[in-house]
């Protein structure tokens, strides 16, 4: 429902208006100059800009990012994830993500600083959430439990990292980037691995829950034979 | 006779919405979170129910209120991956209070275990009537899943109380401190 008004989006005004500004943010930054500058080569009023855009550049960076994970979510949709494991789709999904971008490297560099300063970091939290969500979205998880939540914590860590990495990597189709990302994807499952151990280890020893339910089975749940229980 | 005044006009959602109200769409991800929230702590409140008097002779009869919980449960674990609403963060939380509660009731008698199912459906089946009077006719699907699952919240109360819920000593004291952290538990899942 949500995605399919964002591509509406996409196709008029603001789309257009973006693709102009794209231009001049690696010179201007995202900068009211930038929008300026995109508006005047599309031939919009500085005011029209105002209409599309009311928060300046900070609407801009959020209708770039979230216009370039709806292409990551609809590319990785049409994708045969079948026959990959749930990490591999992962991948898929983050290198689809750099695929879209690669065109605007110097943007998201600019992108960076901008939600680098104290007052934008919100934002910046905000689209990276929403970028990891629509990842889990795109390669099909539904978690309805906590999961979800540690779910979209890790690999908002894989993916914060890996963009940082992937900013400066000029090798041949950024293989270095892909192999520090199946590097970082590796680490979070050893985490995933480590919390079944300690969970493992929890269950064996003693813990509160356990021990409630322990003494609820010893007293309630062995089959009532005759009167010699104590009660 | 005016065609306007006797064909009821489409009630939207939005309609009933007031100033300051949260919008359309948040207001649905809030129903979706809560009436997933509530149907994962009855789930756990009748497994506590059940791990203190699964083998007695009321087992069956909660066994059989679990069952219809557990099926609500899973209609909203689809609602929640479908509209991508994120579930509550308080899921660990309701995963051991509700036990708790369950299992500290049943540990009370029986009568007292289906006080506290009273107690609870009683505020769900008021929950739910509320959000089904907020929902206009464009979520019409939401509207009647939310009604039926009313309908059953409903007939667990009866059967509670037929199982003389209103019997247990300090039946009023035990309600109402039941209701009020059911109330407590709505509010929280909606915004946390």
């Amino acid at each position: 429902m949500k995605l399919k008004n964002m591509a509406d989006d996409l196709n008029g005004m603001p789309d257009r208006l973006l693709q102009a500004v794209l231009r001049h943010v690696p010179f201007d930054g995202w900068s009211a100059a930038a929008l300026r500058a995109g508006a005047r080569d599309v031939g919009m009023e500085d005011s029209s800009v105002a209409d599309i855009f009311p928060g300046g550049p900070r609407d801009a960076i959020r209708a770039f990012s979230r216009a370039v994970d709806l292409r990551m979510v609809e590319t990785v949709i049409g994708a045969d994830l079948e026959a990959l494991r749930i990490h591999e789709r992962v991948a898929l999904a983050v290198e689809t993500r750099f695929e879209v971008l690669s065109l605007h490297r110097e943007v998201v560099r600019r992108g960076f600083s901008f939600v680098a300063l104290p007052q934008n970091s919100p934002l910046g939290t905000r689209l990276l959430y929403k970028t990891v969500d629509d990842i889990w979205y795109a390669v099909g998880d539904r978690s309805p439990d906590f999961s979800f939540y540690t779910k979209r914590g890790l690999l908002a860590g894989v993916v914060a990292s890996t963009t940082l990495f992937w900013l400066d990597d000029d090798s041949e189709d950024r293989l270095e980037t892909s192999a520090f990302l199946h590097r970082r994807l590796a680490d979070v499952m050893k985490i995933h691995k480590a919390r079944k151990c300690v969970e493992t280890a929890r269950d064996r020893a003693i813990s509160p829950l356990r021990i409630v339910r322990e003494v609820i089975e010893m007293r309630y749940g062995r089959p009532v034979a005759g009167d010699s229980q104590v009660t | 006779m005016n065609a306007d005044i006797d064909t009821p006009r489409k009630r939207r959602t939005e309609h009933g919405l007031l100033p300051g109200d949260p919008s359309v769409e948040k207001l649905l991800e809030r129903i979706v979170r809560v009436d997933h929230a509530g149907e994962y702590g009855a789930v756990r409140i009748y497994r506590g129910q059940l791990a203190v008097l699964g083998k007695t002779g009321t087992g069956d009869v909660i066994r059989e209120m679990a069952d219809k919980e557990r099926e609500h449960l899973e209609t909203f674990d689809r609602m929640i991956g479908d509209r991508r609403v994120r579930p509550t963060a308080l899921m660990p939380v309701w995963h051991a209070a509700g036990y708790a509660l369950g299992a500290a009731t049943a540990m009370m008698g029986e009568k007292a275990a289906m006080a506290c199912t009273a107690a609870v459906e009683e505020v769900i089946d008021e929950h739910y009537a509320k959000q089904a009077a907020a929902l206009g006719d464009d979520e019409a699907e939401l509207r009647a899943t939310i009604e039926q699952f009313r309908a059953d919240e409903l007939e667990h109360r009866d059967t509670a109380l037929e199982h003389d819920a209103e019997q247990t000593p300090g039946y009023e004291v035990l309600s109402a401190v039941i209701k009020r952290g059911s109330r407590l538990a709505i509010w929280l899942s909606e915004r946390i």
